[in-house]
């Protein structure tokens, strides 16, 4: 045997330096929301000088109040927080059902499917959003709710499918069929059975299909010419060099992406990273 | 036929909106794009001229060596810091929830925002440059510059290999908290008496690292690499966002071309480019590095 000391020497330097390792580690994924939120409460002094402070020193609502009054933060708020929702209403729609056969197919059949889903999902957005722009502006859609809605459902439809086969594949066929045995029809099964069961799976599916749609950026940006939704908005900021506006945004922007997923961390599993959190 | 529908009618009604739905609106869609990319704009026949006149163009150029070095760098950082931070998790100490909901913390984040947040901390008067500043002026404190040092706050945004750096940072604080997910999902599998085995036997970390933790992990890293390379080669919000025009990626290369310049078959001959590069990019490294056994 060789001897121990030579033997653990990485063990040691790993023991050593596990917390300071930690810490930095925290403190890389915190400080750029700090530093977003501090700019969004910051004086011009504090920011636009060739030497910003790292702490808050004058601390003012000033940006905020200007964002809140100006009459250009609702209208891109309601477009984004519509077309999520009905997004996630039309998802949930459509993929249920779906997943749920997906879920009991044979196995092989059920890989390719699955694999075709992803295969959809390898194709670079600014593909499918160019002709989908070049037809929506025959149909009038641009600018709309719906044509919004119909373009983010492309990006969700196969992530949300995904999720869902994880989740009606756990639930054991044996129950359906003791169902059917006392004399409940398929869809009766399905609907009084499967259906409840999934539900909280459904849940936690459709909320991450709402961020996705809130946050969606190249759809929205090849879809409008006017009206922003509010990712648009955050963008149209930094193009203007408005500091504290694109801050101020940047954080409603992020308020309840932040809330949900902090709601939602012990839901965060390898089936729902798999699909497309980005 | 007529037996199979009667059999499976339910199935197929159920299955058949989704179906309908991802047939016209993504796969006509992307053929309609790859047929694009072969059609002259002019003529409106088939030609390989959308992709000669891609050939003679420099900015086309920068963006598909741009695209490949902010995937393999983006790859080689997320991979690495999601492992370190995965098998630190793994671990049990008091306070490890807390600093797994930190972690987790960029996941809260979207795109968008974490690219505001580093415009501010890499813009030439931001936050990084002026910690490096203030640790040039401790160490000509301590004495170990010389006083007459200036130091130059640097243009992060400037384009070339520090532009790339900074896009590749953005991505990699985006998503290793994901990155460390899977491969923490994959670690948790790995049963604890294989572990226990190789203490008796007296392995050493490094060892039971190598010839254990990294085998048994090679299904999730796959997962993991794939699941990234897809999306950094595709990587489109974090550079429109931090460099604008400076460093083209394929992506944004093909957005210009499409809104700004209004070539809609050059903007389609780029992303049929980006899916090729793409899918050779998965199969390569299925066949060679994973050979088939992460999806198996």
């Amino acid at each position: 045997m060789m001897s121990s000391v030579k033997k653990d020497r990485l063990g040691k330097i790993i023991d050593v330096s596990f917390f300071p390792l930690l810490i930095f580690f925290s403190l890389i994924m915190l400080i750029p929301v700090y530093i977003l939120v501090k700019v969004s409460i910051s004086q011009p002094v504090d920011v636009l000088t060739q030497h910003p402070t790292f702490l808050i020193r004058n601390f003012t609502w000033d940006h905020w109040i200007k964002v809140l009054t100006s009459g250009k933060l609702w209208p891109a708020f309601r477009k984004s927080f519509t077309v999520a929702t009905l997004t996630a209403i039309f998802a949930i729609i459509i993929a249920t059902p779906a997943s749920y056969v997906i879920s009991r197919l044979p196995k092989k059949v059920k890989y390719i499917v699955i694999l075709g889903l992803f295969f959809t999902r390898m194709f670079p957005n600014v593909g499918i959003a160019l002709p989908i722009a070049v037809k929506f502006l025959k149909w009038n859609l641009m600018d709309t709710y719906i044509g919004l809605v119909l373009a983010h459902l492309i990006e969700q439809l196969p992530f949300i499918t995904w999720i869902l086969v994880g989740t009606f594949e756990v639930i054991p066929v044996d129950l359906e069929k003791s169902a059917m045995i006392d004399g409940a029809s398929r869809l009766r099964a399905l609907m009084s059975i499967v259906i409840p069961n999934a539900a909280p799976g459904i849940a936690v599916a459709t909320l991450f299909v709402w961020l996705n749609s809130w946050n969606e950026f190249t759809y929205a940006l090849y879809l409008s010419l006017s009206d922003n939704t509010l990712p648009l908005q955050v963008y149209y900021y930094v193009n203007r060099g408005g500091f504290f506006q694109t801050a101020t945004y940047a954080t409603i922007l992020t308020i309840p992406v932040a809330v949900v997923t902090y709601a939602l961390q012990r839901y965060l599993k390898s089936d729902y990273l798999g699909g497309a959190i980005k | 036929m007529k037996r199979f529908l009667k059999k499976y009618h339910l199935e197929i009604l159920l299955i058949l909106p989704l179906a309908l739905y991802i047939f016209y609106f993504t796969l006509i869609p992307i053929l309609q794009t790859i047929k694009m990319g072969f059609t002259n704009p002019i003529t409106g026949s088939l030609s390989l001229d959308n992709y000669r006149y891609l050939l003679e163009r420099e900015d086309f150029r920068k963006a598909f060596v741009n695209t490949f070095i902010i995937s393999i760098l983006g790859l080689i950082m997320q991979l690495t810091a999601g492992l370190i931070l995965a098998l630190m998790l793994k671990k049990e100490f008091k306070t490890k929830g807390i600093f797994r909901a930190i972690i987790l913390t960029p996941m809260g984040v979207p795109t968008l925002v974490s690219g505001v947040a580093l415009l501010y901390i890499f813009d030439t008067q931001g936050y990084f440059n002026e910690l490096l500043y203030r640790i040039t002026e401790g160490l000509k404190y301590i004495g170990l510059i010389a006083s007459t040092y200036r130091f130059v706050p640097i243009d992060w945004a400037s384009g070339g290999i520090r532009t790339i750096l900074m896009i590749a940072f953005g991505d990699m604080w985006k998503v290793t908290p994901i990155v460390t997910l899977l491969l923490l999902a994959g670690l948790e599998s790995i049963p604890l008496d294989v572990y226990e085995a190789a203490q008796i036997d007296g392995a050493s970390k490094w060892q039971t690292f190598k010839n254990i933790t990294l085998p048994l992990l090679k299904p999730s890293i796959t997962m993991a690499v794939i699941l990234r390379s897809v999306d950094l080669f595709r990587i489109f919000e974090l550079p429109m966002i931090l460099a604008g025009k400076t460093v083209p990626v394929l992506a944004t290369y093909a957005f210009e071309e499409y809104r700004v310049y209004n070539n809609p078959n050059i903007s389609g001959a780029v992303s049929t480019i980006l899916l090729v590069i793409i899918m050779i990019f998965v199969l390569l490294y299925l066949k060679y590095v994973d050979k088939g056994e992460g999806l198996a």
